[in-house]
């Protein structure tokens, strides 16, 4: 019943997009299910939500061709499954298939039903209270109770997880009258926390195997044991990790497909090979270079879909450094901003995966974005930039330069070369004169987020369903902590925008919060201490021989269950 | 030096070698005449194919290959000249005083020299590059780092061969100075094979470089061939020409240098060839 | 004594002094690593996308990075001369485990280079040398001089494109048919197959290395005077070659392919990186962007090893094939 249920929300959501997003349909490549759906879906919607679609829904999944071997390719190599410990995107895409989570999200990111089949939140948002569905199990066949929930939340989110701390921050305790209950006190009403309950935000991890162990040390960090739709059968480090079906999930009839089988491949052009080959079945989040998923689209075999990163509202910006001249100087910021062509930017360097961003909550989350802000892609954006440059007493000498930079390059690949190549050749035209600087990961975080010793980098961040959890980082006062990474990079603070973060982030009324926001996001667009240039809209690549493969807001990161043979 | 010229050219693959290298020479020293301004500058639509508007074609952000060719020359060259120039001068030192003074000096020399033989050298240029970053000078200094140990260990036989030459103990009978004996009579004796193998290291230099910025760590800043095919390789199949071409170069130059070299063994040392 | 005893001897004598060698790798490289800026646990902060303070210096003194580098070292140094090799945080498991796990693909990658290498490369120069400066020798040569001047992974990837993309004969990655698990003899076949493309490509520099190598020993050979004089006395120019000639100028190829055991080593990593071979010179490039530095550590502490036996193999084999070197 649960299954039918997300499938409706989730297709009529699509739809729905379709229609709104004019970015993604002036662009012929992304022949995602949004464009199927454009053409074929507008009827068939209808009767969905009419309801009388159910039957037809339920119809089509049984007759889905059991068995098959679904080949996952993850980017970077996998180094543990332990996504309790780790969030990062190759870990989650490695482990996240053997936990379940107590919710799943529709992609307009509202909740919907996984272990939990019921919840609700009192009025004054300081209690939420979960109803789990009977007979769930682990894939020891133990049963999944509330008191495991209880000590996922208590002992392992709050304690080892990288964002948990944060998302359960006002989580005081958790009561369980019974096993299938679960009671969660807050201190101050968290809106946010209803975002973080998926099963790679907020794995459900076995109690009865965890308790009283040193959880940085458990054999099952890289044997995960969860409730999830596949169940852990080995790894071969540096070949392949193995799940199989687990016949006792908890939704009937899931998942389809006989066998997960997951690697690595270091080189990117080897990476689009195997998939053309049909060596590999699926792969995203960079898996494949954003030029390669152009042409793979043009393959009989493959499909290319932007869907399946709501959750994570990805964007690409500039970060100045406000500590330091020239960029202390809000109009050198701005004129930087001006300077920029994001349409440019995004047509030839990500190859046309990407939306023209406006300000520092993605557009993505629509109840909060507004585009009510200062606009810095316009025609005439050199003028503006030289003009605000004057202004700001950077004169130019007799060769033309105002003055030099060094422009670190966040090093996540090669787009972000071609970005700072692109940032050089335009900052000429203003009279700055640009060198660049390529490091590792480890030294360039180093450099941004301890030493300060930058000028301008580019860099990118998720935004995550709520920006208490993705975005406050980059703007609070409080964010500015040395030696913490992905914060407060360019020490950019002021009161105003801290009172309005602190006040959206526990108010409880939706419409309010909206308010709080845009005038956080005016603020902000106004000081520039960033200049945002896109959001990313990465491609999933898979072979067609499977159906039904993002399904979710968190794409590959999600569930993987309903996958099954076309 | 006719002598020479006379069984250089005898080498017919060594004097095509070399005029390949002088035209890559030439195209290095007038960079910047013929395509004047930074190589990284867009000219036209990215992605034209090669010998229509531009000779060979633009590539992802429309910048002209055929002047990142040119001034790549520059860039792979001078990375190869320099690093060959680091590492043949200390191997010259190291193994020179190994060679002569023999003993515990040439123990302890070698035992180093060993150490370093030992290590992975790619793995090792690529740690000195990732923790010095990527910059130029780090580069030259990383390729000179790991290439040094062979050639230590040809100018320590050289000299070993060398130190028992009557000429040499003439001078050390007379008391001449070591250092003068090593620099002023000796080396000069050694130097067509060390010449030799540092023309090939040149070429060996190079294919480094390119192998370096192909995993990602060329200097960003400067255009070099091997930057150019680790920026045209996610292009292989839809633009093969960004690789093709930077590749061919590479191919073309260290081809004619190791060319340039073989001719440079015939003509230095007639010993081998006649026989 | 006698030749056995000898070599049992002389082989135990050159693995203890290669002891002060590899522990000097060990700490060099430890010392070296620690210039480098950031550490794992900026990188595993960086990978997740966001992390705590807490967090961060959770792991920091869990890793033991919060110590003093003289403490870090003493304590590495320790375990190493008690053959531990510390834990991978990275990978959740220790570092021998991982490295055996890498270990095996790398000697059999490795082992096919270099029989494919010094085989093919000693049958070609012997090819070549036998009739010099005919149309053979030069076509020869001509290969080997181009094979030794083209860029390893740009051969790589043509390989793909043309064996793998085009023709369907071989697959581009990886060791084994993943989706498969072969079993018993198909598997290795499987494997096989798997290996022919690295395999040729990373022989491809070492081959036209060997070939000239051995063409050049076998035309000094040549000029030697026992062979006039086994002309004069009226021996068989084939009973001369085989008997010979090849048996010494095989020998500074042998050496060769002996010294070059590191370097086949640190090339592997841009082959296993064009082929996702799962090898341990991948598996050093990630874990030095990764400030994985036990695992780094690991691997050239047994890399070292490697050479340093590999090199002792090679003077015990010019002891067979030469009885008249002397082991001292």
């Amino acid at each position: 019943m649960s299954r039918t249920k997300n499938k409706l929300v989730s297709q009529s959501h699509t739809t729905t997009k379709a229609g709104t997003d004019s970015v993604l349909e002036s662009q012929p490549l992304h022949r995602s299910r949004r464009d199927f759906l454009k053409t074929t879906g507008a009827a068939g919607v209808t009767i969905l939500v009419a309801g009388s679609g159910l039957a037809a829904v339920r119809e089509a999944s049984a007759a889905a061709r059991k068995g098959g071997t679904l080949v996952h390719l993850i980017q970077p190599e996998v180094p543990t499954l332990a996504t309790y410990l780790s969030t990062s995107s190759p870990v989650s895409q490695g482990g996240t298939r053997a936990y379940s989570g107590l919710l799943e999200y529709d992609f307009d990111l509202n909740p919907q039903p996984s272990l939990a089949e019921s919840w609700s939140v009192s009025e004054d948002g300081l209690t939420a209270q979960f109803k789990l569905r009977k007979g769930i199990k682990f894939h020891d066949g133990h049963p999944l109770t509330s008191a495991d929930v209880k000590y996922t939340i208590m002992e392992v989110l709050k304690q080892v997880h990288p964002r948990g701390p944060n998302s359960f921050r006002e989580v005081q305790e958790i009561e369980t009258p019974d096993e299938q209950t679960v009671i969660l006190r807050l201190e101050h009403p968290a809106p946010y926390m209803m975002t973080a309950f998926s099963s790679y935000e907020s794995p459900i991890v076995p109690k009865h195997l965890f308790e009283g162990k040193d959880l940085r040390n458990l054999p099952y960090a890289n044997a995960p044991v969860g409730s999830g739709p596949y169940k852990f059968v080995e790894w071969k480090r540096g070949q392949y990790i193995r799940y199989d079906r687990f016949d006792d999930y908890y939704k009937a009839d899931m998942p389809a497909i006989d066998r997960l089988v997951q690697r690595s491949i270091a080189d990117s052009a080897t990476r689009t090979a195997v998939l053309e080959r049909g060596e590999v079945h699926l792969t995203g989040f960079g898996g494949v270079p954003y030029s390669d998923a152009v042409a793979l689209e043009k393959l009989p075999h493959l499909e290319v879909t932007t869907d399946g990163y709501e959750m994570f509202s990805t964007m690409v910006w500039l970060e100045f450094n406000t500590r330091k001249a020239p960029f202390d100087n809000q109009k050198v910021r701005q004129a930087v901003a001006y300077a920029m062509e994001r349409q440019w930017i995004i047509d030839n360097v990500w190859f046309r995966f990407g939306k023209v961003a406006t300000g520092p909550i993605n557009s993505n989350i629509k109840h909060l974005y507004t585009s009510e802000v200062r606009n810095y892609e316009v025609a005439d954006g050199l003028e503006k930039a030289n003009q605000l440059l004057d202004e700001a007493g950077y004169k130019r000498n007799a060769d033309g330069v105002r003055f030099e930079i060094t422009h670190d390059l966040t090093p996540y690949g090669e787009e972000w070369q071609r970005f700072g190549e692109y940032v050089k050749q335009r900052l000429d035209r203003l009279g700055i004169k640009v060198t660049l600087r390529y490091e590792d990961v480890a030294t360039w975080l180093r450099r941004i987020y301890t030493d300060y010793d930058f000028q301008v980098t580019s860099n990118w961040l998720h935004g995550f369903a709520d920006p208490v959890i993705g975005v406050h980082r980059a703007y609070h006062s409080r964010s500015i902590r040395q030696g913490t990474v992905f914060v407060n990079g360019s020490g950019w603070s002021s009161p105003e925008t801290d009172k309005l973060m602190d006040d959206a982030g526990v108010e409880p009324d939706p419409k309010r919060r909206a308010e709080l926001y845009k005038e956080f996001q005016q603020l902000v667009v106004e000081a520039s201490p960033i200049a945002w240039i896109h959001e990313i809209k990465f491609p999933t690549v898979y072979n067609n021989m499977f159906s039904d493969v993002i399904t979710s807001p968190l794409g590959i990161l999600g569930a993987l269950d309903r996958v099954h043979l076309s | 030096m006719k002598e020479f010229w006379k069984r250089f050219s005898r080498n017919k693959g060594a004097v095509i070698g070399l005029l390949v290298l002088s035209l890559v020479v030439i195209l290095a020293i007038t960079a910047g005449f013929i395509f004047p301004g930074d190589p990284f500058q867009s000219v036209g639509k990215p992605f034209e194919p090669p010998f229509g508007e531009f000779l060979f074609g633009t590539d992802t952000l429309g910048r002209d290959v055929a002047a990142g060719i040119v001034h790549g020359a520059r860039t792979s060259l001078l990375i190869g000249l320099i690093a060959t120039v680091l590492a043949v001068g200390v191997a010259t030192i190291i193994g020179g005083f190994a060679g002569y003074y023999g003993g515990w000096i040439d123990d302890i020399l070698m035992r180093i020299t060993e150490f370093f033989q030992t290590i992975p050298s790619f793995i090792f240029a690529l740690v000195l590059v990732a923790i010095l970053s990527a910059q130029i000078e780090n580069i030259v200094f990383a390729i000179a780092a790991v290439t040094w140990p062979p050639i230590t260990r040809l100018v320590r036989g050289e000299f070993m061969a060398m130190r028992n030459r009557e000429f040499v103990q003439a001078c050390v009978v007379l008391g001449m100075n070591d250092l003068l004996i090593i620099f002023r009579e000796i080396l000069p004796n050694t130097l067509s094979p060390i010449i030799v193998t540092g023309s090939l290291m040149v070429a060996t230099a190079i294919l480094i470089e390119s192998a370096l910025a192909f995993l990602g760590l060329g200097d960003p800043n400067v255009m070099s061939w091997g930057f150019m095919i680790g920026a045209g390789r996610t292009f292989l199949r839809t633009a093969w020409w960004l690789c093709a071409i930077p590749g061919i170069a590479i191919l073309l130059t260290v081809l004619a240098i190791n060319l340039v070299g073989e001719g440079l063994n015939d003509a230095l040392n007639p010993r081998l060839r006649n026989q | 004594m006698s030749l056995a005893r000898k070599r049992v001897h002389y082989a135990g004598r050159r693995l203890a002094q290669a002891v002060p060698i590899v522990l000097g790798i060990v700490v060099m490289n430890f010392l070296l690593l620690q210039l480098a800026p950031g550490d794992a646990a900026d990188v595993l902060a960086g990978e997740a996308g966001s992390a705590t303070p807490e967090y961060m210096a959770m792991l920091r003194e869990r890793f033991g990075l919060d110590q003093p580098v003289w403490l870090q070292l003493l304590i590495y140094v320790k375990n190493i001369l008690s053959l531990d090799l510390g834990f991978s945080f990275r990978h959740n498991m220790p570092v021998l485990e991982l490295i055996m796990e890498r270990l095996w693909p790398t000697l059999l990658l490795m082992g096919a280079t270099l029989l494919l290498s010094v085989g093919v490369g000693i049958l070609l120069g012997l090819l070549a040398a036998a009739r010099v400066n005919t149309w053979r020798d030069t076509f020869i040569s001509v290969l080997a001089i181009i094979s030794y001047a083209t860029p390893l992974f740009w051969v790589g990837l043509m390989l793909i494109v043309v064996f793998s993309l085009k023709f369907d004969w071989l697959p581009a990655t990886g060791m084994e048919s993943v989706a498969m698990f072969y079993e018993g003899w198909d598997r290795v076949v499987d494997i096989a197959r798997h290996l022919v493309l690295p395999a040729i490509t990373l022989s491809l520099f070492y081959l036209a290395l060997y070939t000239r190598l051995m063409r050049a020993a076998m035309l000094e050979q040549y000029g030697m005077d026992y062979v006039v004089t086994a002309r004069a006395k009226g021996v068989t120019e084939q009973r001369i070659t085989f008997k010979h000639v090849v048996r010494n100028a095989v020998l500074p190829v042998v050496t060769m392919a002996g010294i070059q055991v590191g370097s086949l080593l640190g090339g592997s990593v841009v082959v296993e990186s064009v082929f996702g071979w799962p090898g341990l010179g991948l598996l050093a490039f990630q874990s030095l962007f990764a400030r994985d530095f036990n695992l780094l550590l690991g691997i050239f502490f047994l890399s070292a090893c490697l050479v340093i036996l590999v090199n002792l193999l090679v003077d015990l084999l010019y002891t067979f094939l030469d009885p008249r070197i002397e082991m001292k």
